[in-house]
């Protein structure tokens, strides 16, 4: 008996060595997360990378999401995977070496050397209904369009035909198999991305999505948005409603200069005998304002404001006179008047989200003012984060979507906006443990 | 037009901290240990070269005392953003304490002798992966003091003592780097490096009566110079370039402590004493850490510590059952000189609350074996690391067990 007693002392000595901290077990507050569903385009899917890829759907946001949801009630969270990872219907991008016109070797983003799998565009609605229905490439306007699967499959983007059970039927119906008691709807950016990464070719408003993508009327905007939301919430369900970046702030804009045209005196002159002086195009030794052309097609030296995409033929700009001799291509430049109309859209879609949510009592989530903390630069535990391409920590190579990372930053400001909504204590992600842009 | 890359997050070192409050080992003696870690003002034994070496000439004899301990230190860390707890893996680090010393001949008014003792040093394993790995992923250190020392008996009351310190160490960080390779696996800072350093320990002791006596020490700062330290980088060889592998130098104050100390015989079997330190921890105002090879990324480290000038109490009792059989017990209260916003994971440093227990056997009458237990904890410490931007925001909690064993003999 006293030997037992002895053992137990010194049980209790070694357990007293140990810290016992604590943190509140997290509440649900006044929603309910047991079947969360995820509604939104590439973002949502976890497109990086410029692809849809089998690592990028198990890094999206909705996934973070789904995870945390697990911790106040939420259940099982079915997204419509790909077997490869190679990416859905053209390669991801890697970094990787690459060699210039002029012989210079650099790490660059490049396609995935590996085969695209085909086979998975055959169908897996049988797996479904699916709780992440996020379509890369999908516009809130195509929402509430009957067939929309079989028109963006016929199209070259077979995205949502390889999971909807119904392809002839709205991208809304597909949502809706799934009975949510909380959903997130970050719908709204294609309305209005499309037509500005297409160097704003397309018409301001129109449906067109090629050669051009136009910008969505707000009106038709603003029509869809609320059959989406109002069909969402009809079963009682709440959620939160993303806004949509203002787009010109993301690397895929920033990140070629406008004044990367270094002449020498001789190159500039000869310039200047060349255009003599039409719209005002005036060279000096030095660095210069490239020559693109307008949305017209005329040539004229770009203007601060205005960008430079990141698509742009690098060597054409090094060796084929891109920029000085020959103007840019409009196709990858966005004018003053273009960035005016994207930015026109993105304030009328925004109020559009906000007023919804308001009107449904529903969280409204301001990703366009976090992007543009992120943007700016922010630190996380030790990392540092912003909009630089490749370094900044939370961007993929395409410019656009976001790394691992930065989806779980993403999740955590979702997260923030949730529990202010509806009371409950859900806990951020540890973002660092996700990996930003991976080098070779 | 090239695209040139460069890492646009810089390594952001904290390490050497580790030589803070968090890593100062009062367990110079296993008596004294047991006795809260008190001894300025009785000399026990051979110890007293670093408790007071004004105490030397008063042993009665040359004495050898040695003594091993064993720290097993846990921190927790909770996350209040991610509700995550962390805790530091299971280690056990092993200081120990040489001293030979006493008058020089029987009667002698003079006395000498040498002390090697660990007063700095331990370690922490954090998860490779856990939140705070760009602060830190382990770190350990280690250092030595030898200190040859004479000590002069004035008169039956008063006795002085003085000693010169020479230090030396190395220690190991580990920090990752936020650069992912191709399976998503950050890089990695290791930094290695040996220091050294000098200083010197003053002593005077007071015996009032058989009853009464006082101690007073001032032991000075030593700076641990770190002269040529290894700086490897575990990286993806793309970006290799902007983290090369270099040397590093670093200085690391350790700092001065003024003592004075009480012990007082109520009864004849009983020994209370009390020691109050006064540390000296402002010295440690900044880090430094400056690289021979520089890039945009790895750029030297100045991070600001602004640590704070310490008082800690000492409290402790012996107890003589018999002429061979006697026990210790006591308690300190040692507070943490990082300001609230400097708690950073390195050294989760708060206030320490510390309890020991001991025991002496004495088989033979020149013979001594003791045995004494430490604990310590501090308060649960909320902080958020405050390095211009809010991170690691949570709560930390250290408690270390720190059992030893020892012999002293008198020649």
């Amino acid at each position: 008996m006293k030997k037992i007693y002895s053992v137990g002392l010194l049980v209790c000595l070694l357990a007293a060595c140990k810290p016992d901290l604590k943190t509140s077990a997290p509440k649900p507050g006044n929603a309910d997360f047991s079947v969360y569903l995820a509604v939104g385009n590439s973002l949502t899917a976890g497109y990086a990378d410029n692809s849809l890829y089998l690592t990028g759907q198990q890094n999206s946001y909705p996934l973070r999401l789904s995870e945390q949801f697990k911790l106040v009630g939420g259940g099982a969270f079915k997204q419509p995977l790909l077997m490869s990872d190679v990416g859905l219907p053209s390669q991801k991008l890697i970094l990787g070496l690459s060699t210039s016109c002029l012989g210079v070797t650099s790490l660059s983003p490049i396609p995935d050397p590996q085969p695209v799998n085909w086979a998975d565009t055959a169908s897996i609605a049988a797996q479904g209904p699916f709780n992440n229905v996020g379509v890369p490439g999908i516009r809130c306007i195509d929402y509430i369009v009957p067939g929309y699967a079989l028109l963006a499959k016929a199209g070259g983007i077979p995205y949502a035909s390889r999971f909807f059970a119904n392809p002839a039927a709205r991208p809304l119906d597909e949502a809706l198999r799934i009975k949510a008691t909380f959903f997130t709807c970050w719908l709204g950016s294609n309305d209005v991305l499309l037509y500005a990464t297409d160097g704003g070719q397309g018409n301001d408003p129109g449906t067109n999505v090629k050669p051009y993508a136009d910008i969505s009327a707000p009106a038709f905007f603003d029509a869809a948005y609320n059959i989406v939301i109002d069909s969402l919430t009809s079963n009682g369900a709440k959620g939160a409603l993303m806004n949509i970046p203002d787009v010109t702030a993301i690397p895929f804009f920033t990140t070629v200069p406008i004044n990367a045209l270094v002449l020498r005196k001789g190159q500039a002159d000869s310039l200047n005998a060349a255009y003599q002086g039409l719209n005002g195009i005036r060279f000096a030794a030095g660095a210069n304002n490239f020559v693109v052309q307008d949305h017209n097609g005329v040539p004229k030296q770009i203007q601060q404001g205005e960008y430079i995409l990141l698509t742009v033929p690098q060597d054409s700009l090094t060796c084929a006179g891109w920029g000085s001799l020959k103007p840019i291509p409009s196709q990858y430049v966005l004018t003053s008047e273009e960035v005016a109309n994207v930015k026109a859209a993105t304030l009328a879609y925004n109020t559009t989200i906000q007023t919804t949510a308001t009107n449904h009592n529903l969280a409204y989530i301001d990703m366009n003012s976090y992007l543009k903390t992120l943007t700016a630069g922010i630190t996380f535990d030790g990392a540092a984060y912003n909009a630089t391409f490749v370094t900044g920590g939370a961007f993929s190579l395409d410019g656009v979507h976001l790394t691992p990372r930065g989806y779980a930053l993403a999740a955590n400001f979702i997260i923030q906006g949730i529990n202010a909504k509806y009371s409950s204590t859900i806990p951020a992600v540890d973002a660092n443990k996700y990996s930003g842009v991976k080098f070779p | 037009m090239k695209r040139l890359f460069s890492i646009g997050t810089a390594l952001t070192l904290f390490a050497g901290t580790a030589f803070g409050a968090g890593y100062q080992l009062n367990l110079q003696g296993l008596r004294q240990l047991g006795m809260g870690g008190s001894g300025t003002a009785w000399p026990w034994d051979a110890s007293t070269i670093f408790y007071n070496p004004g105490g030397l000439a008063r042993l009665d004899g040359i004495q050898a005392s040695v003594s091993g301990l064993m720290i097993i230190p846990t921190v927790q860390f909770a996350q209040a953003s991610t509700g995550n707890v962390y805790t530091t893996q299971s280690q056990q680090f092993y200081p120990f304490n040489v001293y030979v010393g006493g008058p020089v001949m029987k009667g002698s008014k003079l006395a000498v002798g040498v002390g090697v003792y660990t007063p700095f040093g331990s370690g922490l394993t954090w998860d490779n992966n856990w939140a705070g790995k760009y602060f830190i992923q382990s770190i350990y250190l280690q250092s030595i003091f030898i200190q040859p020392t004479a000590s002069y008996r004035i008169n039956d009351i008063v006795s002085v003592g003085a000693g010169f310190i020479y230090a030396f160490g190395n220690l190991e960080v580990k920090q990752a780097i936020p650069v992912s390779n191709e399976n998503g696996v950050d890089g990695q800072a290791d930094l290695k490096g040996n220091a050294n350093g000098t200083g010197y320990n003053l002593g005077v002791q007071l015996k009032a009566s058989d009853k009464l006596q006082f101690g007073l020490t001032y032991r000075s700062q030593v700076n641990m110079k770190v002269k040529s330290g290894n700086a490897n980088f575990n990286v993806p060889s793309s970006v290799a370039s902007s983290f090369p592998n270099t040397n590093f130098t670093s200085q690391l104050p350790l700092p001065q402590v003024a003592s004075v100390g009480v012990g007082y015989k109520p009864i004849k079997k009983l020994t209370l004493q009390l020691d109050i330190n006064f540390i000296g921890w402002s010295a440690y105002d900044s880090l430094k850490f400056d690289f021979s090879k520089q890039t945009a990324e790895l750029k030297n480290q100045h991070a600001p510590r602004l640590y704070q000038n310490t008082v800690a109490f000492r409290l402790g009792g012996n107890y003589d059952f018999s002429k061979k059989f006697s026990a210790m017990a006591g308690a300190a209260y040692d507070p943490t000189p990082v300001h609230d916003g400097f708690v950073s994971p390195e050294l989760p440093d708060a206030d320490r609350i510390v309890l020991t227990c001991g025991v002496a056997y004495s088989p033979i009458r020149k013979l001594t074996v003791m045995a004494a237990l430490e604990y310590t904890t501090t308060a649960k410490r909320n902080s958020i690391y405050n390095d211009g931007n809010l991170s690691l925001d949570g709560q930390y909690q250290t408690k270390a067990l720190t059992p030893g064993l020892g012999i002293n003999y008198n020649f």
